[in-house]
């Protein structure tokens, strides 16, 4: 049966890799073909705090991403943020934050699953 | 026929992803169509030329699942950042014969014409 939704899964921080941004940027491309959810776990959640300025790394502001996509739906795993000390901290507003369960019905709800 | 896609995101020989990949399409093309999509450090599988020496050379082994009928397309943005250009056709000289530069949509096009994806991505 075809599929109509994906998950893209990330666990790396945004800005170590090109993995966010390749992540990002299959996402988007996803968009208007399938239902789309990018999942943010571990390291990868710095990607929903608010204020990110990357002009000093010479790469893309990848929250300008998730602002530029408001119909991605991005959930971020609230025990990777509290676990990080980031609870308090102002995120991106498109970015849904979801504890375990949460996150792990958004994975399953899904037809396809692709981490990177 | 069913239609399995299976995404890569690693380069040849710095893990066993391009070689599982290679035997689970070996394998699936007697029951599938299969399309593979070359994604981020992917793109340098099927460039020509490599020489291993110690391992099996990658690039001829997905030139090989090309020629029996895979589908094989490597991210446009992915490989022009590492330079690989393609011609208008998609083809690229730097390129085994049968596998294509293409634009990303052909991923989320691939994703949802398929029954099964395999994500080997690390």
């Amino acid at each position: 049966m075809p599929m109509r939704s994906v998950f893209y899964l990330l666990d790396s921080a945004p800005y170590g890799s090109e993995k966010a941004f390749g992540l990002l940027n299959a996402a988007a491309a996803s968009l208007g073909k399938m239902e789309v959810t990018v999942g943010l776990y571990g390291d990868a959640v710095y990607l929903a705090l608010r204020g990110q300025d990357s002009k000093g790394l010479g790469v893309p502001n990848l929250a300008e991403i998730l602002y530029a996509y408001g119909e991605m739906r991005v959930v971020a795993h609230e025990p990777s943020l509290a676990d990080r000390g980031l609870f308090s901290e102002g995120l991106v507003e498109t970015v849904e934050l979801v504890d375990e369960e949460a996150f792990l019905e958004a994975m399953e709800g899904s037809d396809c699953l692709i981490p990177l | 026929m069913k239609t399995l896609t299976i995404i890569l995101a690693g380069g040849p020989y710095i893990s066993e992803d391009a070689m599982m990949a290679y035997k689970i399409a070996d394998a699936a093309l007697n029951r599938y169509h299969v399309n593979i999509f070359l994604y981020l450090d992917a793109v340098h599988i099927p460039r020509r030329g490599q020489d291993p020496a110690i391992f099996a050379n990658e690039g001829e082994l997905f030139a090989d699942l090309a020629e029996r009928g895979a589908v094989i397309r490597a991210c446009s943005r992915c490989a022009a950042a590492r330079g690989y250009l393609a011609e208008e056709d998609g083809t690229s000289r730097d390129y085994h014969e049968g596998i294509k530069i293409s634009s990303l949509y052909d991923l989320p096009d691939m994703i949802s014409e398929s029954d099964g994806v395999i994500s080997l991505c690390r």
